[in-house]
């Protein structure tokens, strides 16, 4: 694969690394994603818990730091079961669809800036293309692959079922996502991570592209599988979704690529939206902040932060009903996203073609945003009065024992004026709806 | 933020002639705004704004189109060629279109229309008899009729075949919709409608590998380009060849040429019929519009060898529609194997290439667009009277059920022998003149077996024709036969415009047959 | 297989990582699209399908088309074929096509056609020299400007066009896919009402028997006074006749134990 990314047209700067360096930098690369997921779930572990007023994990290592190699361990040691009725090649297959392309996505990802590595002036990321971004989301697409066959092939219900729901969440929520990156290109002008990081010199586009950044962090959690939108491994409906049949090592491919997954999209988020591994505004007063190996260090950060709001979100938010997240997503997200790309679009036309001030634009754009998003709140509470204002239907008279069983009052029903000797009922029962 | 505005500042702003794409972009327009009124407008106003608002986006479409006559360019950096037969053809497409529209229309010969109330209910479903009676029909199917026109419209005047290409699948894709949506027979319509899809997109395929092809020779996709490259002998003559070869298969099936026409006979019977009406007609215009373009203009210096091959073509298309009509029972599918033989006859006249008119005019091209104005006409008449024979499970389209139709409804069966006989190429009917003019121009083509065998095949053809006049008029009806519904001012307008234009070019075929002489001539 | 003379004669004059790519994935590509036509199940054609078009998305990349080739996998690999999946997936895991011939000699005919096809193809075009000129020229500007250029100057009728296409395939959807609904909807507040409305049993049924040697849905639950509770099982288990009569042992028991004024009852 490097070999032929190698070949294509290059960003410039890029391709020219000797072959010990393109493969160094492989290898970083996995060995970072491997310990960034090793680390999360146990920082998922113990921030949950903490957020749950318990302790958590600290038996293992200091601080119980060696949980997840122990997890892992214990995962790699169990009976591999492979059902009966499971489809054997595919079934094999589907992990490994799932974890490699996760990894793929990486090769993108910018950590820094240019280095030197042994005397090799290098960028920090191991390639780039015209087409970056895209790239990223087309291994993504491919990593989808993974859940669905997994799902088909277990020959089992809750298993499909759970692919089948999984695969219409990514494909939808890829949507939005794609429609997000659309306002980043058109300011930055490339598709290209590097050359995306370059154009945030002067402000992050979370700052300046803001519904973009929002509908990218919301995406990113559906796209991730995660709470609260973790509808494909439902206990509750599905059992465990579509890796219900997996156990042992195939399992733990899922599970490390979900993870693996999570810190590339909040890597990705990171280089698009929050200026990748430029040094956040105090620390960008000293100028080497943004020199040698130090933005690896807020890179890094950002990423975390990223991962830390994944987990709190875990910790926080109950999960959507399905009906409720796909209408999110279509009815909701995918409009927006179109509404403001609009806007983007009209904005950098008015900018290039007629030089506008761009503080214009956002004042006058914002007023309009405000009367439109006040107006929506119009509409929502007249429609509110609308439907509360039908009134009640008056049904018959309330029969406490309907078919031999007791029932309560429906709404509009009264309950009948009970006598218990010696009280007057009238102070105590009003029209309750709770006996 | 840099690289935005210096890429900004390369790029060239293309040129839209506005004026030059006006008559399709009236009837996008049209479609457009017909979606939306289907998103907005109360269902009980729908189908009169929708009908409305199709034929008056059709008139003012042929008007700008009649605005533009004689004023020859090319337009939207090159994709579109504004020149006679694209103007004539447009024209033409236009205005049968009206008709067309109008038998779409009709509501009072099967009440609720004839489209199924909603696609998505299975036919004899509880949902459907509920749909049913309370008279909901479809009324998404004027979009639809307007996307395919606007399709038409561009097909025969798309200058390269990417635009040809985009063309085919816009006026295609509405149309697999439409042989769907019939409101008897729903299964028959379905199948039909699922067979035109896939032949029809296996023949996209066809035309699209002829496109790669014809790229990797000339290195463009412009049909000038093209010429250029073909008379410069520059490039891979295998290229050359294999892609028009591959590029024509996919235009000859759009045409419905043998041996490419196993999907007619099953569509039109399946489809709903006035859309099978406009369909013949409609879809043959573009099609031998966009085939002329792509023979005269593309591949124009390449006659030696493409000639051979369409002698071939129209020998075997009129062969095995004259032929295979004769043993036809269904009255759709005969009329189906007939516009296979006009198909045939059509092609004759294609085969005239060097053959030149007293004032310059390619007797080749015009007696094509001549031809195709008058079997248009006649088609979209005939296959409107065939929805007026009805019994109680809808269109009686079983010829035995014809049976002494002038009987029971001689005003019909003289307009039907009418049509029929205009198909036969019988004087003072249109189709004479037409045969006329094509086997003429194949005669000063020197392709005088070519005609021949036309005039024979010709006679093949008036013979079935014959026969379902001869059963109209002289066989005594069937005791439980089908009787003959009194259409609404729709379809009877409808019939009549067919009904007035064959006769016309019948009687004083001069004033059209000069402007088609006019419009001969390409841009390239 | 044109496509193979193409890439052969672009790889001559290009580097051997390209060359490598070529010869790694293009005869997997191959493999895989006939694999794709002789497999029985449908899934297993969908996926060999998948391949057939990632090894070309890779070779688009390797050819210097990176804009076609990631596209390729968004949209083909990723969304259009992700949809046949999906309907296939929903067919089962063990149905495969049928494979009767409808009309007899098809399949000869159909395979004949498709070599005769290809051997013309590959003897016209196998010896078609393809020389990879303007590649440079058209990615002088880079290769997503260039085809930026292209499609929003050159060709943007047909570009515009292309909506008229997509806006048709939505409303195809619509009409031949989408109920709308004539009658009112009944709500959960309806069904709740008319649950109640109706007199009948509004609770859940009770759940079946569980004993010590038998618990299972065929296994009736047994009443406060020792009778079998006959809504315990499944209607269509009842109608079958698969409903098993508690065991006797365990029922005398439990009669005994439960409900002991049940034999005074009965006598």
């Amino acid at each position: 694969m490097n070999a032929v990314l190698l070949a294509s047209p290059e960003v410039r700067g890029f391709g020219a690394d000797p072959w010990w360096l393109v493969l160094g930098k492989a290898v970083v690369i996995f060995v970072f994603l491997v310990l960034m997921t090793l680390f999360t779930i146990l920082a998922e572990r113990r921030v949950v818990a903490r957020m749950q007023h318990r302790i958590g994990p600290n038996r293992v290592g200091p601080f119980g730091l060696l949980q997840s190699l122990a997890d892992g361990i214990k995962l790699a040691l169990k009976e591999d079961i492979i059902p009966k009725a499971a489809h054997k090649a595919v079934f094999v297959l589907a992990p490994i669809l799932s974890t490699a392309p996760a990894f793929m996505a990486f090769a993108v990802i910018p950590f820094g800036p240019e280095v030197s590595v042994f005397g090799e002036r290098t960028h920090l990321q191991l390639t780039d293309l015209p087409v970056a971004v895209l790239y990223i989301l087309a291994v993504a697409s491919v990593g989808i692959y993974g859940i669905v066959l997994a799902g088909w092939s277990s020959g089992s219900t809750y298993p499909l079922l759970g692919s089948l729901r999984s695969t219409a969440q990514l494909i939808s929520y890829e949507v939005a996502m794609g429609l997000s990156f659309v306002g980043v290109f058109l300011y930055a002008g490339s598709m290209s991570t590097s050359e995306i990081v370059a154009a945030q010199g002067d402000y992050w586009y979370a700052v300046l592209l803001f519904p973009s950044f929002a509908i990218y962090v919301i995406s990113m959690v559906g796209e991730t599988n995660r709470a609260p939108f973790d509808l494909a491994e439902a206990e509750g409906e599905l059992v465990g979704g579509f890796h219900t049949e997996y156990s042992s090592l195939k399992f733990a491919l899922f599970f490390l690529a979900e993870y693996v997954n999570m810190v590339t999209v909040s890597a990705l988020a990171t280089t698009l939206f929050l200026g990748g591994w430029r040094a956040p505004w105090p620390l960008s007063l000293w100028e080497g902040a943004n020199q040698d190996w130090w933005p690896v260090l807020w890179f890094t950060a950002k990423v975390l932060l990223f991962l830390f709001v994944f987990i709190w979100l875990r910790g926080t938010l109950p999960r959507l009903r399905y009906d409720q997240f796909m209408k999110l997503g279509w009815k909701v997200l995918i409009p927006v996203a179109i509404g403001w790309l609009l806007m983007v679009a009209t904005v950098r036309a008015l900018n290039t073609e007629y030089d506008f001030d761009a503080r214009q634009v956002l004042i006058y754009g914002g007023i309009a945003a405000a009367v439109l998003i006040g107006l929506t709140f119009v509409w929502d509470f007249v429609a509110a009065r609308s439907r509360n204002a039908e009134p009640p239907e008056v049904t018959a008279e309330w029969d406490p024992m309907a078919g031999g069983h007791p029932v309560p009052p429906l709404p509009g029903q009264q309950r009948p004026q009970l006598t218990v000797a010696g009280t007057t009922a009238g102070s105590t029962t009003q029209t309750e709806d709770h006996p | 933020m840099n690289t935005g505005l210096t890429l900004a500042a390369e790029f060239e702003t293309p040129s839209v002639e506005y004026r030059l794409l006006a008559p399709m972009l009236i009837v996008f327009g049209v479609a457009v705004a017909g979606v939306l009124l289907e998103a907005f407008m109360p269902r009980p106003f729908r189908h009169e704004t929708q009908l409305g608002l199709a034929v008056a986006g059709l008139l003012a479409a042929f008007a700008s189109v009649v605005m533009l006559a004689g004023d020859y360019s090319v337009a939207a950096s090159g994709s579109v060629a504004v020149d006679g037969p694209a103007l004539f053809l447009q024209g033409a497409i236009l205005l049968m279109a009206i008709p067309g529209v109008l038998a779409t229309a009709e509501r009072k010969v099967d009440v609720g229309g004839v489209f199924a109330p909603a696609g998505s209910s299975t036919p004899g479903s509880p949902a459907e008899r509920l749909l049913v009676a309370e008279k909901i029909t479809q009324t998404e199917v004027f979009p639809l009729l307007m996307f395919a026109i606007g399709g038409m419209l561009l097909f025969p005047a798309s200058n390269d075949l990417l635009t040809m290409f985009v063309a085919l699948e816009v006026l295609s894709l509405p149309l697999y919709l439409l042989c769907g949506l019939a409101r008897r027979r729903r299964l028959l319509s379905q199948e039909a409608s699922l067979k035109y899809f896939l032949l029809g997109a296996y023949s996209s395929a066809f035309f699209l590998y002829g496109v790669a092809l014809l790229y990797g020779y000339a290195g463009t996709v412009r049909l000038s380009g093209i010429a250029e490259a073909v008379s410069s002998e520059a490039g891979n003559e295998t290229l050359l060849l294999t892609g028009t070869a591959l590029l024509t298969v996919g235009l000859l099936f759009k045409v419905g040429a043998a041996p490419f026409h196993s999907w007619t006979p099953d569509v039109y019977q399946g489809a709903p019929t006035p859309i099978t009406g406009f369909m013949a007609a409609c879809t043959k215009v573009a099609a031998f519009g966009a085939l002329l373009r792509v023979l005269y203009v593309g591949v124009g210096g390449l006659a030696w060898e493409w000639e051979p091959v369409i002698w071939g073509i129209a020998i075997l298309t009129m062969g095995v529609g004259s032929v295979l009509a004769l043993t036809q029972t269904d009255i759709k599918r005969m009329l189906a194997y007939s516009s296979i033989a006009h198909a045939g006859f059509i092609l004759t006249g294609l085969v005239g290439t060097d053959a030149v008119g007293a004032d310059g005019e390619l007797l080749g091209v015009s007696s094509v667009l001549f031809y195709l104005v008058t079997y248009g006409f006649s088609t979209i008449g005939a296959f409107a009277v065939v929805t007026l024979v009805r019994d109680a499970a809808g269109e009686a389209t079983h010829l035995s059920q014809w049976a002494g139709l002038a009987r029971r409804s001689p005003v019909i069966a003289v307009v039907f022998t009418f049509f029929l006989a205009a198909f036969a190429g019988i004087p003072l009917t249109s189709g004479f003149t037409a045969k006329f003019a094509v086997f003429s121009a194949a005669w000063a083509g020197d392709a005088r077996v070519l005609v021949i065998i036309g005039v024979i095949m010709s006679a093949v053809a008036a013979f079935f024709y014959f026969r379902v006049i001869v059963l109209m008029f002289f066989s005594a009806p069937a005791p439980d036969g089908p009787s003959v519904v009194v259409p609404s001012p729709l379809t009877t307008v409808a019939i009549a415009i067919g009904a007035a234009v064959t006769l016309l070019l019948g009687v004083f075929p001069t004033y059209v047959l000069e402007l088609a002489g006019l419009a001969s001539q390409f841009v390239r | 297989m044109s496509s193979t003379a193409t890439v052969l004669a672009a790889a001559t004059d290009t580097g051997t990582g390209e060359a490598v790519t070529f010869w790694v994935l293009g005869p997997l590509a191959v493999l895989a699209a006939l694999g794709m036509l002789a497999s029985k199940k449908a899934v297993h054609s969908a996926l060999l399908l998948a391949l057939t078009m990632l090894s070309l998305a890779v070779l688009y990349l390797a050819q210097d088309a990176p804009f076609l080739g990631v596209v390729q996998v968004v949209v083909y690999t990723g969304a259009v074929m992700m949809l046949f999946l999906f309907v296939l997936m929903l067919v089962g895991v063990d149905s495969a096509d049928s494979l009767v011939e409808t009309l007899r000699g098809q399949r000869v005919a159909a395979v004949l056609g498709a070599v005769g096809f290809g051997a013309l193809l590959v003897f016209a075009l196998g010896d078609a020299v393809v020389t990879n000129e303007g590649l440079d020229q058209a990615n002088s500007e880079g290769n997503v400007e260039g085809l930026a250029n292209l499609i929003f100057a050159r060709y943007v009728f047909a570009f515009e066009v292309t909506s008229a296409l997509l806006i048709t395939a939505a409303i195809g959807a619509m009409v031949l896919a989408h109920r709308e609904r004539h009658l009112p909807k009944i709500t959960q507040r309806d069904l709740s009402v008319q649950r109640f409305r109706g007199g009948q049993y509004p609770a859940p049924l009770p759940s079946p028997g569980v004993y010590a040697r038998h618990n299972a849905v065929d296994t009736p639950a047994l009443l406060p006074d020792g009778t079998p509770a006959d809504a315990s099982v499944s209607r269509v288990l009842a109608a079958r006749g698969d409903v098993r009569s508690i065991p006797e042992q365990a029922s005398t028991t439990a009669i005994e134990r439960a409900a002991p004024r049940r034999e005074d009852d009965g006598s």
